[in-house]
């Protein structure tokens, strides 16, 4: 067999290409293209401005963006609900008139200003949330009129009382610290912005009136159909957008102490532009804090950059306006086409070297046909009965796509019930000492049915690892589940990079996303314990109860984890070179182990998997229903020992009942055998094996109370 | 340059030449289970061409070939045999697999060999009138059994010969072909001929060599064509296309590395029979789910004959689908109103009664045609 080169291998084992689709599966990528706007404006101005980066113009610059950025803020709260607020402005420029009135003229003190400023600011703000929120006027038209009425104010306010303004000047130290001091080397302004930052950050992100305000943004009308209050939301929004505009208003006055009737003027078409460019959408429902500090830093370093440089009057707009075309154009592409470049490169197969696979021509592994006699129970009433298990009572059991647990009874099992309901996909499942079912479920976590059928969860989540891009601390895929004799519980999650239905994607693939996690009932903790296997899938507590066995199933190998004794932590392959994909595994009765291969590899799929970039393409290329997939249709069980030397095997050679076959159960000399893609299971009379063994009395022994058991 | 940057974009956007679609069953081609549903017929070894010989089906399988619906052994020859054709004056001419085409008599004896070349790898023949015969050859690189190899390695290798029947002399018509699988004499005397990994039918100058498209981008292989009693055409297409296959197609290196370590009963190929072991390549969605394969996962093998009318538009059509047994259709004939298809991938020759389906239909009223 032809290799792979030695710089190919080393190549796709250094290169992590998986990380890009996960990093652009990250909402935060939203602000990349913002941020590199961000570095090239900052290099472009930073090298035409001398002096650009001295500390004084730093803290010239930083002192207006405390200004400017709250002012972005008050516009992007109410973009993230889908409106707009253009009275920012004026708003803006009547929060700075009345500071100056009232310490001025009025000679109130700057404790009683401060909060005056804000709330009138704010009431501008609800006038306009009334009149949007409740009265649902469009929001560019009241808010324009707004601007329009407010600006008309400012002006006849200033008319009237701008001569007695100039004449008295205010002065205080606190005055002086907001206007001209600062904390430390940041000014005041910046300080006051980034506690708003934060907690408007938090409130966005981390709490539930930030969510409900999203929600209405992406889907007014679906929010009111799930019953969020979607009036009073958007009031609160154009409400707290004035409030921010008061602050802005307050820190300007500080700043320069006077009023003009250009104050605020055209702010709030840089607000505007701030907002888009650092990725807030237009059209709701999708925006952050950061992206408005970004936008705002941009817009902030251009107007004052066009100044500085000395371009003539008109510039300094048209820069701006060109700018907000620009933002508008990639907002809109990029929401358009990030789907589909996700989409594009999430998969990302890597290189295996499959091992030249065991004969299936001769010795144990020969070809039979010992499961075409097989015996089949609960045809159409189950469908997807991945893993079966059958208790002290010789009740059969198993998990459906349905969600339910069905049982079936002895001794013929032809009647069958729902034994339990947890939702999910049940996979993998267990008994422990007390005789709950513990059932793995793909999708949701590690669930327990106690013997009054009462369904409680017992995980579905770990520990988040240090260098992950995905969020891996929920379980997406937990697969299946052996006890130790300690009680802990050992289960495996096949993959966590997609979801349980996307299994096929994974396998092409073919990468270490998996891992092994362990389940601590003495102090209810959960933490994973192996990481980056392949495709993880059976786990079985070994007869001696010192280890855990397990199958990787696209690496077609089975490998023992020493859980306690002297080798605790180690790991070591049991069983390779495997001709077909191993699932689950699971006790016989003779101190040995079942393990269900779930399909065999094809030699055309072994050649691929030595090229990742071949089957990079396949997945582009064409549709999921065509891709080359390990050949499932073929059911096979084999039989193993604890010295990993396989001991017999038993084929539906041409799948016609059993393809397949993702696990089996040995019970009192039959075994039973589920599969995932099956509407059946299927049981088979063992010759040579104890007539009177459970699985279940091997790990805990005879049940000692025969109770209250329904 | 331009070209090549294009072809190089559309390589790595799977654009242009590099799209991997494949023309959809639908109209008439709409799937039916007409060719899997035929009342049984005569089992065989491999049966491959079926001719009209003495007003009865005669066909090749192996080194023998059969006469008539009770399978009476007409003639045993010492190798495979590739092709057929009969003469209007009833002569029988036979391809062999060592390359030998020799004329048998009415009693199955070896009336002449062909003097001429070795000729390997013949896919059809056809008498264009009592001396000369036309011989499609479908690769002059691959043999016959390797058909799929000669489509993996995108071969145009193919040609048509004229031989002369008595003289032995031959002439070359036409070369670089594409795997010229089927030969037909129009009524007027012109030639058709099935280009199989073109998936078209073309019209050949005998006098030229010049190939002109009839009918093209067929959703499978086109093998063997028989004329219709009324006027039109029967084809035989032998595998299926895919998009899997076509994708393939266009991946030198997988291909290569595929076709040197993997046994070619298992590559990801067009087969003439599928789903007997479990180291065939599988597909996505032929896994079997609830115990069922879909009829219209993909598939690897397929039986499909084809009517065209005699401007090669297609009136119907007869399908075995994804899991059936009546895959990898070679050849067709026509008897009054029997329609005869051998299929070599599920080993069986059989007729379907075309009045009765006539009929039948007309009853019911279904199934547009």
């Amino acid at each position: 067999m032809a290799r792979a080169s030695t710089l190919e291998k080393l190549r796709y084992r250094m290169v992590p290409d998986h990380l890009i689709g996960e990093i652009l599966s990250k909402k935060w990528i939203d602000n990349a293209i913002p941020f590199l706007v961000l570095i090239a404006v900052i290099a472009v101005f930073g090298s035409l401005i001398p002096n650009f980066f001295s500390a004084g113009n730093l803290e010239i610059l930083s002192r207006q963006y405390g200004e400017f950025a709250l002012v972005c803020l008050a516009m992007m709260i109410v973009i993230v609900v889908g409106g707009i607020d253009l009275s920012v402005g004026s708003n803006f420029a009547l929060g700075n008139f009345l500071t100056l009135a009232l310490l001025n003229i009025a000679d109130w003190p700057m404790a009683a200003v401060v909060p005056t400023v804000i709330l009138a600011c704010a009431s501008v703000g609800l006038v306009n949330g009334v009149l949007i929120g409740y009265l649902r006027l469009r929001a560019f038209l009241t808010t324009l009129v707004t601007l329009i009425i407010v600006r008309a104010i400012v002006d006849m306010l200033l008319l009237e009382y701008v001569q007695s303004m100039s004449m008295s000047f205010y002065e205080s130290p606190f005055w002086d610290l907001m206007g001209m001091g600062g904390v430390g080397s940041f000014p005041f302004s910046f300080m006051v912005l980034i506690v708003i930052a934060v907690i408007g950050h938090v409130l966005l992100t981390r709490s539930r009136p930030g969510w409900r305000a999203m929600a209405i943004g992406g889907s007014r009308k679906s929010a009111h159909n799930i019953g969020l209050p979607v009036r009073s939301t958007v009031c609160a929004t154009y409400t707290i957008s004035g409030m921010l505009c008061g602050m802005a208003g307050i820190l300007y006055a500080a700043r320069l102490g006077g009023a003009g009737s250009d104050t605020g003027m055209g702010l709030e078409i840089s607000a505007l532009t701030a907002a888009v460019l650092g990725g807030n959408s237009l059209g709701g429902g999708r925006g952050s804090v950061v992206k408005v500090l970004i936008g705002a830093v941009i817009v902030l370093v251009m107007a004052n950059g066009v100044l500085r440089l000395g371009l003539n009057s008109g510039s300094g707009p048209m820069v701006l306006g060109l700018t907000l075309l620009f933002a508008v154009f990639v907002d809109v592409r990029w929401l358009k086409n990030r789907d589909k470049l996700l989409s594009k490169v999430y998969v990302s197969p890597t290189l295996v070297e499959m091992p030249e696979p065991r004969a299936t021509t001769e010795g144990a592994l020969k070809v039979n046909n010992r499961l075409g006699e097989v015996e089949i129970i609960g045809l159409g009433e189950v469908e997807s009965p991945e893993d079966v298990i059958l208790d002290d009572e010789d009740y059969l059991y198993c998990g459906t796509r349905h969600g339910d647990i069905v049982r079936f009874a002895p001794p013929d099992y032809k009647t069958s019930e729902i034994y339990a309901h947890i939702g999910g996909s049940p996979l993998g499942m267990t008994f422990n000492k007390d005789r709950d079912l513990l059932v793995c479920v793909g999708g949701m976590g590690l669930y327990k049915v106690d013997r009054n059928r009462q369904v409680s969860k017992v995980t579905d989540e770990t520990n988040r690892s240090a260098l992950s891009v995905v969020d891996d601390s929920r379980l997406r895929l937990a697969d299946d589940l052996d006890i130790t004799p300690d009680g802990r519980i050992f289960f495996s999650e096949a993959t966590i990079r997609y979801e349980m239905h996307d299994w096929p994607v994974d396998a092409l693939e073919s990468r270490g996303n998996g891992r092994i996690i362990c389940f601590d009932p003495k102090n209810g903790k959960t933490h994973t314990v192996l990481r980056n296997l392949t495709f993880p899938n059976g786990i079985c507590t070994s007869h001696d109860g010192e280890s855990i066995l397990f199958a990787e199933s696209w690496g077609c190998r089975v490998s023992r984890y020493w859980v306690s004794g002297p080798n605790a932590g180690k790991v070591e392959v049991l069983i390779d070179r495997l001709p077909g994909y191993p699932d689950n595994i699971n006790r016989a009765s003779d101190g040995t182990y079942w393990v269900a291969i779930m399909g065999m590899r094809s030699p055309a799929l072994d050649v691929a998997l030595r090229m990742p970039k071949f089957r990079r393409r396949m997945a582009r290329r064409i549709a999921p229903d065509q891709w080359l997939y390990p050949n499932l249709n073929v059911g096979c069980v084999v039989r193993f020992n604890d010295k990993g030397e396989i001991l017999e095997s038993l084929w539906d050679r041409q799948g016609e009942n059993l393809p397949m076959i993702t696990s089996m159960r040995e019970h009192k000399g039959w075994l039973y055998l589920g599969g995932i893609t099956n509407n059946r299971i299927g049981r088979v009379r063992l010759t040579g094996m104890s007539e009177d063994w459970s699985s279940v009395e091997s790990y805990w022994g005879p049940l000692a109370d025969q109770g209250e058991k329904s | 340059m331009i070209q090549m940057i294009k072809s190089r974009l559309d390589q790595f956007l799977g654009r242009g030449q590099a799209a991997v679609t494949v023309p959809s069953l639908d109209g008439a081609l709409k799937p039916n289970n007409l060719l899997e549903d035929a009342p049984a017929g005569i089992e065989g070894d491999a049966p491959d061409n079926i001719v009209l010989f003495k007003g009865q089906p005669l066909w090749s399988e192996g080194s023998r070939l059969f006469l008539g619906r009770d399978k009476t052994l007409f003639s045993q020859v010492e190798s495979d045999v590739t092709a057929l054709a009969v003469s209007r004056t009833g002569d029988l001419a036979v391809a062999l697999l060592n390359g030998d085409i020799c004329l048998l008599d009415d009693s199955g004896l070896r009336k002449k060999k062909l003097d001429g070349p070795v000729i390997n790898c013949v896919t059809a023949m056809v008498f264009a009138d009592p001396e000369t015969l036309i011989v499609a050859i479908g690769s002059t690189q691959n043999s016959i059994a390797d058909w799929a190899r000669d489509l993996l390695e995108q071969r145009t290798s193919g040609q048509l010969l004229a031989l002369d029947v008595i003289s032995g002399s031959s002439r070359i018509i036409a070369e670089n072909l594409a795997y010229p699988a089927g030969l037909l004499m129009k009524a007027d005397g012109s030639l058709i001929m099935s280009e199989a990994w073109r998936c078209r039918l073309s019209e050949v100058d005998m006098t030229n060599g010049q190939v002109i498209p009839v009918m093209e981008d067929l959703p499978a292989y086109p093998g063997r064509i028989a004329a219709s009693v009324d006027g039109g055409y029967w084809l035989a297409l032998f595998a299926p296309r895919s998009p899997l296959i076509e994708f393939i197609l266009r991946e030198p290196v997988y291909r290569k590395a595929m076709m040197e370590e993997v046994d070619p009963e298992f590559w990801v190929a067009p087969a003439l029979k599928s789903g007997y072991s479990f180291h065939e390549p599988m597909q996505g969605g032929a896994l079997k789910q609830m115990g069922i394969l879909k009829p219209w996962a993909p598939t690897r093998s397929y039986g499909l004959v084809i009517e065209v009318d005699d401007r090669f538009v297609p009136k119907q059509s007869f399908h075995s689908r994804a899991g059936g047994k009546r895959h990898g259709a070679t050849s067709v004939l026509m008897q009054d109103k029997w329609l005869w298809v051998t299929s070599k991938g599920g080993g069986e020759t059989f007729s379907i009664d075309l009045g009765q389906m006539l009929s039948s239909r007309r009853v019911n009223n279904d199934s547009p045609v």
